[in-house]
């Protein structure tokens, strides 16, 4: 257990999943950054961009024999997933978050939850409870599993490499997005200070949306690649993976986009050496753990800024 | 004036939903105690996973079961219905429709549940209540040993599984080290302390690892198997965990042979040259059983495995049991409980002889070991 | 319309204006005094029992006494002190697991309940208290996490506590029996009396339920609820003003989790078993809805809460009744919001009118689209097969794609404004008893969450006071 391969190979499995947790961070902390709130609904999404992306593979004529080759069909599964979950999170905040927007704040958190616990079980309702699996296995014949880097004793999928290098390439985009485009100032200004950036003349209602466009179209993304990766695709899918993108917003700082990076990677990383060094069943608690802990040294996380409040 | 219609409109909705509440509740007593025309038209219970998790057997087992009420019936002349209730293998369910069950004064005795850790859950309770119920898939040993009076069941028990596999493991697969994982429900590790008793008496080192049945990512845990496993044993419920567990383990090149319990019998689970033991074998080319499968498929289709017909098999028990019952024109659950103990089915359609032993175990039954193979095919190995 | 909150009124004042305006009907009830109204109550809860013979019926009765209790808890925390905790249900569990390991076969204790559930309170109460101190410098929203958190915590700890290793043990000790939960509970034993019926059952919670409530109704009365009431307005002024806010947090923490804590064990009691995913967000979102909908802050809302959510719920297990309520609730809802009567009335007419001409011209072009069965085949299910269609096959997959479009439509209809909001109300409802009797009438267990997730949201943006709370006020 204490080879120099069980370790990378844990370091692969931990970063591929701290890829996923990453992207769903994302989502979490920019809509907290702009709106303050913490949109519950956010797992739904990534379980909606899942089943859109095993819809794509159906339509497609299935995993076995699809009808495009394979790298086109996995193109496809994203693009569509990352649309289909970015306007399913414009329209959450348009009905779910709008109306509430002066509300005192519990109100926009409870009606986040009803979201929430409304898409699980509407997914439940259309796809039943049965296992939807991406059936990765079978295409072209598991090259994307057998294929990848084989050096010794070290095993790593092809599509692993895959999750990892595009969700880099994901964050590099929304990174170079933010901080260089007119739009992305606009994005940080809104988020410092909302009725400020309203009187300077931004469109507030508009950068929200595409906030919670790009946010959710993350999300998507991030379904797919679970899909194609652990290929298990089930209505209460969102409800761990959002818990767990969650933590990873609040420990790398929510609000901060580089601390939901980071928190991401973080949680990925402690997810799988608890696992494979501590032990396969209380690892959800030591991560907890991790959380409580990062909350009581430094609670506004690890790269969040303290937020002072005038009184 | 708004107000009060509305608040009238509401009483009213009220009192009928709950007048239609109360007498659908106690109508059942009534026609319980009826005429004795009425004794061979009263309701079988189901109990099984139609959704959730094992979704895939509960409706394989559901669809058995009616069409063994349906063929019953047109032999007999009996009207019996199946009333069904859904647990999804989850034991607080489970407890739930137990619970209206029993307060059913007219159901005499129930089918299923599936998962031995439903029957624990239900025990106490069926027990009070004397409630005879027959499972056509719990296998753990303890249900058999006393403390579940009115259970039976007409597959075998795990410890003789366990002992099975163990000793398939040793003798035909030449295993010198074995990894076993439990999900930590009761059938598992009841099979898993089986089996390694077995494997350990057989100079076998075994490793035990546990998971939880709502995992969802097996990398870590198979990153942490060695590669000079010879087996991993995986005596789980959820077959599609089990599948994504062996892809797991060809992506990370871990080449130990995969054996399967019987939940991993089913058609989530197709990994070429796994081996899964069952309770049941494929009842396709027993003798006599043509007719039966061709009635079958016409009406449910052709996609079933192997928990279906020991599903047929338990209401075709609980009902020649509440025939004879109803032999002088009224039954109770007492006497439903006698009878089903009394049963003798020499030629069900399981391939052995249905009758009971004093603590509700079918002593004929066997365990069967299969392989599968590329086509998806299982084959008789053992 | 009381919906919005009122600028520059304070809740006092906004509470004898909604008096005020009240009817008459109204105004003659709130003169009955309060201790009338609950004896009141209790006295016709406790006939209940003796209405019918039927155990499951009492069963059902005996289950909403427990959410009763479950929301009186949560209003302390959510409603009194305003704070947003999403792990309440751990100490549902806490309890619960509490009693099955004190009265079982288990370890051997067989605790009688006089000695059991008073510890059990007290360690609810503790452990509440222990949650709530690294939380209270928490601000609202990371509040809800670590709760949350805590929750999970909590189920995922029962669930594999089957094999944990303790320091001066030996190999693994077997704490909560992991997935399978324990089950062969002791029933409640008070001073050697056993309560073995459901009537029993009942009477029970029911006296726990009168007890917490009054206990709670002094509470809210005395100088901590006030405090509370000032916590839960405005936390920032509250501290400026020396109110202990981090102890009163606290408190309120350790008052809920003592209610739920006791509510657990006889929940365990009464099902003679407990199960770690009893305890998970399902109840979490149940008992929310419940709070949400009665009024978080005033304890007969939530109960009253409870008694309506729980019914109904209870009523969605078949689709018979399912059915009457489906249409019970279009028809009330019609009847409260649109005015003036000439208005309902040619909303009504329509509907029917378009469902029956609908549903002819279907039969006419693609006669199985009408042919289909209903769930269940009482008097409404009846009456209603000529009005709306059900397709003979796929009709589950009609069903799924019509629900889409019912979201969309109704969606859409939130945007709409006037005369078109009226027009287009009526195929939306036509639709939406296409969807039920097609879809959602076939499958209970999922309906009643989808139902509850979807409560929650409208009652956030229509009237987040609930049944019987009070109009949120803000301050300029």
């Amino acid at each position: 257990m204490y080879t120099w391969d069980y370790f990378v190979q844990e370091l692969v499995n931990g970063l591929t999943l701290g890829s996923v947790y990453a992207l769903i961070a994302l989502g979490y902390s920019m809509v907290y950054g702009i709106l303050k709130l913490l949109n519950f609904a956010h797992g739904e999404v990534y379980m909606i961009g899942a089943f859109i992306g095993y819809g794509v593979l159906t339509v497609s004529g299935g995993a076995v024999d699809p009808m495009f080759p394979i790298w086109l069909l996995i193109s496809f599964m994203f693009i569509a997933a990352m649309i289909g979950s970015g306007l399913l999170g414009v329209v959450i905040e348009r009905f779910a978050y709008r109306p509430l927007r002066n509300a005192p704040r519990i109100a926009p958190l409870i009606s986040a939850l009803g979201v929430s616990f409304f898409l699980q079980n509407t997914a439940l309702l259309l796809f039943s409870a049965d296992f939807r699996s991406y059936d990765t296995f079978s295409l072209d014949n598991g090259t994307l599993f057998t294929h990848g880097i084989h050096f010794g004793p070290l095993n790593i999928s092809l599509i692993r490499i895959i999750v990892i290098v595009t969700t880099a390439a994901l964050m590099v985009g929304l990174a170079l997005f933010v901080s260089r485009t007119r739009l992305g100032k606009a994005m940080r200004a809104t988020a410092y200070d909302r009725e400020a950036a309203a009187m300077m003349g931004i469109d507030v209602d508009r950068v929200i949306v595409i906030t919670f466009f790009i946010g959710s179209a993350l999300a998507g993304a991030a379904g797919v690649m679970v899909g194609l990766v652990f290929q298990r695709v089930y209505h209460f899918m969102g409800f761990v993976a959002g818990l767990k993108g969650f933590t990873a917003a609040v420990v790398g700082g929510i609000g901060s986009i580089p601390g939901a990076m980071l928190g991401g990677i973080f949680i990925g990383l402690a997810e799988a050496f608890s696992q494979g060094y501590i032990s396969t069943r209380f690892y959800d608690l030591i991560v907890f753990g991790i959380l409580i802990v990062v909350l009581i040294v430094r609670p506004t996380g690890l790269l969040g800024k303290a937020d002072i409040k005038k009184v | 004036m708004k107000k009060a219609l509305v608040l009238t409109l509401i009483v009213a909705a009220v009192a009928a939903t709950g007048a239609s509440a109360v007498t659908k509740g106690s109508a059942p007593t009534a026609s319980a105690a009826g005429a004795a025309t009425t004794c061979t038209s009263g309701p079988i219970g189901f109990m099984g996973p139609i959704t959730g998790p094992v979704a895939f057997l509960g409706k394989e087992q559901l669809n058995w079961a009616k069409f063994s009420v349906e063929s019953f019936n047109k032999a007999n002349g009996t009207a019996f219905t199946l009333l069904q209730g859904d647990t999804q293998l989850n034991p607080k369910l489970a407890l739930t429709v137990g619970t209206k069950f029993t307060a059913n004064a007219s159901l005499l005795v129930t089918t299923g549940p599936a998962g031995s850790q439903e029957v624990i859950a239900v025990g106490p309770l069926f027990k009070r209540k004397t409630m005879p119920y027959i499972s056509a898939s719990a296998t753990n040993a303890t249900l058999t040993q006393g403390k579940y009076p009115t259970f039976s069941r007409v597959v075998g028990s795990d410890k003789a599984q366990g002992r099975s596999d163990g000793l398939f493991m040793v003798n035909k697969l030449k295993a010198k080290k074995v990894v076993i994982i439990d999900d930590q429900e009761a059938y598992s590790t009841g099979l898993a302390a089986s089996a390694t008793a077995v494997l350990k008496a057989n100079k076998v080192s075994v490793t035990r690892k546990s998971v939880n049945q709502k995992v969802t990512d097996f990398s870590s845990i198979v990153t942490s198997i060695s590669d000079d496993t010879n087996v991993v044993f995986l005596p789980w419920q959820v077959a599609a965990n089990g599948q994504l567990f062996a892809q797991q383990m060809q992506e990370q090149g871990k080449t130990a042979k995969i054996f399967g319990s019987d939940g991993l019998d089913s058609g989530d689970f197709t990994i070429k040259g796994a081996y899964v033991s069952s309770f049941a074998r494929d009842i396709h080319g027993l003798p006599g059983t043509a007719r039966v499968i061709a009635a079958y498929n016409k009406k449910y289709g052709t996609k079933w495995s192997t928990f279906g017909p020991p599903s047929y098999v338990s209401v075709q028990v609980a009902a020649t049991a509440y025939k004879a019952a109803c032999s002088d024109g009224k039954a109770t659950r007492g006497e439903l409980l006698k009878n089903i103990r009394a049963v003798k089915i020499p030629h069900s359609i399981l391939g052995i002889t249905i009758s009971f032993d004093k603590h509700g175990d079918v002593p004929a039954a066997k365990f069967y070991v299969s392989q599968i193979q590329a086509d998806g095919s299982h084959k008789l190995v053992g | 319309m009381t919906d919005q909150p009122r600028i520059g009124v304070d809740s006092w004042v906004a509470e004898v204006e909604e008096r005020r305006e009240a009817g008459r009907v109204r105004q003659a009830f709130e003169r009955i005094p309060r201790s009338a109204r609950f004896g009141a109550f209790i006295a016709a809860a406790a006939v209940v029992p003796l209405l019918s013979d039927n155990e499951y019926v009492i069963r059902v009765g005996v289950d909403t006494l427990i959410f009763g209790l479950l929301a009186l808890g949560l209003n302390v925390v959510v409603g009194f002190a305003g704070l947003l905790d999403l792990g309440y249900v751990a100490f549902y569990g806490f309890g619960a697991y509490s009693f099955a390991l004190l009265s079982s076969d288990k370890f051997g204790l067989h605790w009688p309940a006089e000695a059991s559930l008073p510890v059990i309170v007290l360690a609810a109460a503790v452990t509440g208290l222990l949650l709530g101190l690294p939380s209270r410098r928490l601000l609202g929203d990371y509040l809800a996490i670590v709760t949350l958190f805590f929750g999970q915590a909590f189920v995922t700890f029962v669930t594999n506590g089957d094999r944990v290793t303790l320091l001066g043990h030996s190999g693994p000790f077997d704490l909560t029996s992991g997935p399978n939960g324990i089950s062969g509970l002791d029933p409640l034993n008070f001073f050697g009396a056993e309560v073995q019926s459901v009537q029993g059952f009942f009477y029970v919670s029911l006296i726990t339920l009168a007890v917490v409530m009054i206990v709670l109704h002094l509470a809210a009365e005395s100088r901590t609820g006030r405090a509370w009431k000032a916590l839960r307005e405005d936390p920032l002024a509250a501290e400026v003003m020396s109110i202990p806010v981090n102890r009163l947090k606290l408190l309120a923490f350790a008052f809920g989790a003592g209610v739920a804590g006791v509510t657990g064990a006889i929940s365990a009691a009464v099902d003679g078993a407990v199960f770690p995913d009893s305890y998970d967000i399902p109840i979490l979102i149940t008992v929310y809805a419940m709070v949400i909908l009665g009024g978080a802050g005033s304890l007969s809302g939530v109960v009253l809460g409870a008694i309506t959510i729980n019914v109904s719920l209870e009523v969605l297990r078949d689709a018979n009744q399912a059915r009457w309520l489906f249409y019970s609730v279009i028809l009330i809802t019609l009847v409260a919001k649109l005015r003036p009567w000439p208005k309902l009335v040619a909303v009504l007419a329509s509907l029917v009118a378009f469902g029956y001409a609908f549903h002819a011209l279907v039969a006419a072009v693609w006669p199985a689209g009408t042919r289909g069965q209903a769930a269940g085949g009482d008097v409404i299910g009846r009456a209603v097969q000529d009005w709306v269609i059900r397709p003979e096959h796929h009709a589950t997959l009609i069903g799924n794609y019509a629900f889409v479009a019912l979201i969309a439509a109704v969606l859409a209809l939130t945007l709409m404004r006037g005369v078109w909001r009226t027009v287009f109300l009526v195929p939306t409802l036509y639709l939406a008893a296409f969807v039920w009797e097609n879809r959602l009438d076939f499958e209970p267990s999922v309906t009643r969450l989808i139902i509850l997730g979807a409560l929650l949201i409208v009652l956030m943006n229509a009237r987040p006071q609930g049944l019987l709370g009070t109009a949120r006020v803000e301050i300029g």
